[in-house]
This record gives structure tokens, C-alpha cells and sequence, in this order.
């Protein structure tokens, strides 16, 4: 079962990470391009911009912006532009693919339900709601150079939501007792009742169509991320044991 | 009323929690050095996918 179910991650991770990057080479890239373009505007002037408190930020800030956006400071690696960086973004979306997979085949698996293509798709769909859609209501999708609160009151915002939403969606979608119902939906509201943590309202030069279709266009990218993710998933644990089946069959025929 | 009841064989039930359990902690390992690790080089890596995926990114 350990190896159909790394199989199944190791297929389904790669193809939603080819639709995913493609998608964001045309819809997403562009518009962090353009936005660095301003973030390195900005920081012309350092005046303008809000010193965090939290030192970690600092490095993060310092390590980005002397590799990515040429803040100056030391040297840090960074994939060439063009190409590379492209490659780069694959890679990374590979990994996540295959990261979130793992974690799809680990819920499915541990539901006991049986593992077809509308079922891993259904959970695939419960993954967007709780990964993308739930933390974009507190943290919506940003473009560099949107200022933000401190990164790790965020990190811990955003896994907080997507465990709580993933919890609760589990609570009602499928134990669905009406205290499971009550206790899901109170899971579902409340890290938005405790609120993300937001950052100073700064003024961008950059135009607001930008991060509007930033934000539209990275959860439409998330949306067919998971639904590939989770098709392919279900249609890849039946073929793994499809053609395990099959050498069985040939064996016994031999 | 009919309880319909599935009986798992010990064996089977370790082997479904070993799979999940080396799952789960690969895809956890996965997601952090792709979506959440601060170090600068993976970052700078993963940049253009942490702002699409809505990771908090720095």
C-alpha cells in the first residue's frame, strides 16, 4: 500500500504541476515581473517603506531583495532570469504537487474510503478550500512588493486555516453528525473570526488591476492545481493497481 | 436495522497506518522546503511559486 501510495503521489504531483506551471507562466509570471519593476521603484527610496520589528523578516526581506530585486547588500544565489527562473518555478510547483499528494493519498487512505477518480477529485476539492481558498480570505494572494505583517504571524495564520478548514470540512462532509456539523463549521469560521494578521496600509505606485488580477487569477490557478491533482490521484491508485493485477495474472499464466 | 461493519486484519490496519504516516511526513517535509523554509536560496528558488500558491512570502 506505502508503494501505491508514493506511485499514485509521485503521477498525480507531476501532472498538476505541469498544468499548474503552464498556467502560471501565462497568467501569473507577467504580473510578478511588472510588479517587481515597482517593488524596485520603491525601494529607491527606503524611506517610504515600514521597518519590521521581527529580525527574521529582516533577513528574509534583505536576502530577497539583494537577490531578486538588486537592493543592494550581499550577493545572494538566485535562478537567472528568464529561462532559469521559469525552470525554477516548476521545480518548486513539482514539489508542492508532489508534497500535497502525499498529503491527498495520506487523508484518503486514513478515511478508509474507497480511492476512485470522483473521490480523490471531491478531496481535491476539499484541499482547494482549505489550502488556497480559506487562508486567501484572511491573506489574500500578493504581488512583491505589497506591504504585509510579519512573515511568521502569516506562516502561522495560513497553517492554522488550512488545518482548521481541512478539520472541519472532514467534520462535515463526512463524519456529518449534527455535532460534527456544529463543531466543522465553527472550525471553518474561526480562524477568521480571530482575523489574519495584516500589515501597514501603504500606498503602491503600482496600479491596483495588478494585484486584482494577481489575486483572481493565482485561486483560478490553485482551482485547476487541485482538481488535476486530484483526478490524477484517483485515476493513478487504480492504474498502479491495475497493472499490479496484470503481472499478478501474468504470473500465475506463466 | 443492518450495521454494516468492516473488520480490518491487524496486519492490514498497520500497513495502512505505516503508508499514511510515511505520506504524511514526506508531503509536510515536501511542502515546507517548497512553500515555507527561510532559507534565502530556496526562497529566492520557489519565489515566483510561493506568490501563486499564496504562501506568506516574505
Amino acid at each position: 500500500m506505502t508503494k501505491r501510495l508514493l506511485a499514485a503521489a509521485l503521477v498525480a504531483g507531476f501532472l498538476a504541476a505541469c498544468v499548474a506551471s503552464v498556467l502560471q507562466f501565462a497568467l501569473t509570471s507577467p504580473l510578478i515581473l511588472a510588479a517587481e519593476k515597482y517593488e524596485t521603484a520603491e525601494a529607491v527610496a527606503p524611506a517610504t517603506r515600514h521597518a519590521f520589528a521581527n529580525p527574521l523578516i529582516v533577513l528574509a526581506h534583505s536576502g530577497h531583495g539583494s537577490a531578486g530585486h538588486d537592493h543592494g547588500g550581499e550577493p545572494q544565489w538566485q535562478p537567472a532570469p528568464g529561462l532559469p527562473r521559469l525552470a525554477f518555478t516548476a521545480l518548486a510547483t513539482l514539489v508542492s504537487g508532489v508534497g500535497y499528494a502525499l498529503l491527498l493519498g495520506a487523508v484518503l487512505v486514513a478515511t478508509g474510503r474507497a480511492v476512485t477518480p470522483s473521490e480523490a477529485l471531491r478531496f481535491g476539492i476539499g484541499g482547494f478550500l482549505a489550502a488556497s481558498l480559506a487562508p486567501a480570505v484572511g491573506l489574500p494572494p500578493e504581488l512583491p512588493g505589497i506591504a504585509a505583517a510579519a512573515l511568521e504571524s502569516r506562516q502561522l495564520w495560513w497553517v492554522a486555516t488550512a488545518l482548521a478548514t481541512a478539520v472541519g470540512l472532514y467534520l462535515v462532509a463526512i463524519r456529518r453528525g449534527p455535532v460534527a456539523i456544529a463543531l466543522g463549521l465553527a472550525l471553518i469560521v474561526a480562524p477568521h473570526v480571530w482575523g489574519a494578521p495584516h500589515g501597514p496600509e501603504e500606498i503602491s505606485a503600482m496600479p491596483p488591476v495588478y494585484a486584482a488580477q494577481f489575486a483572481a487569477r493565482s485561486l483560478a490557478i490553485g482551482f485547476a492545481f487541485w482538481a488535476v491533482l486530484g483526478l490524477a490521484f484517483g485515476w493513478a491508485w487504480e492504474a498502479v493497481a491495475g497493472t499490479k493485477g496484470a503481472t499478478r495474472r501474468s504470473e500465475v499464466a506463466a | 436495522m443492518v450495521a454494516i461493519t468492516r473488520s480490518l486484519s491487524p496486519a492490514l490496519v498497520s500497513e495502512r497506518l505505516s503508508a499514511v504516516l510515511l505520506a504524511a511526513t514526506l508531503g509536510v517535509g515536501l511542502l515546507f522546503v517548497s512553500g515555507f523554509a527561510p532559507v534565502v536560496a530556496l526562497h529566492n528558488a520557489a519565489h515566483d511559486w510561493r506568490h501563486s500558491a499564496n504562501f506568506p512570502c516574505h
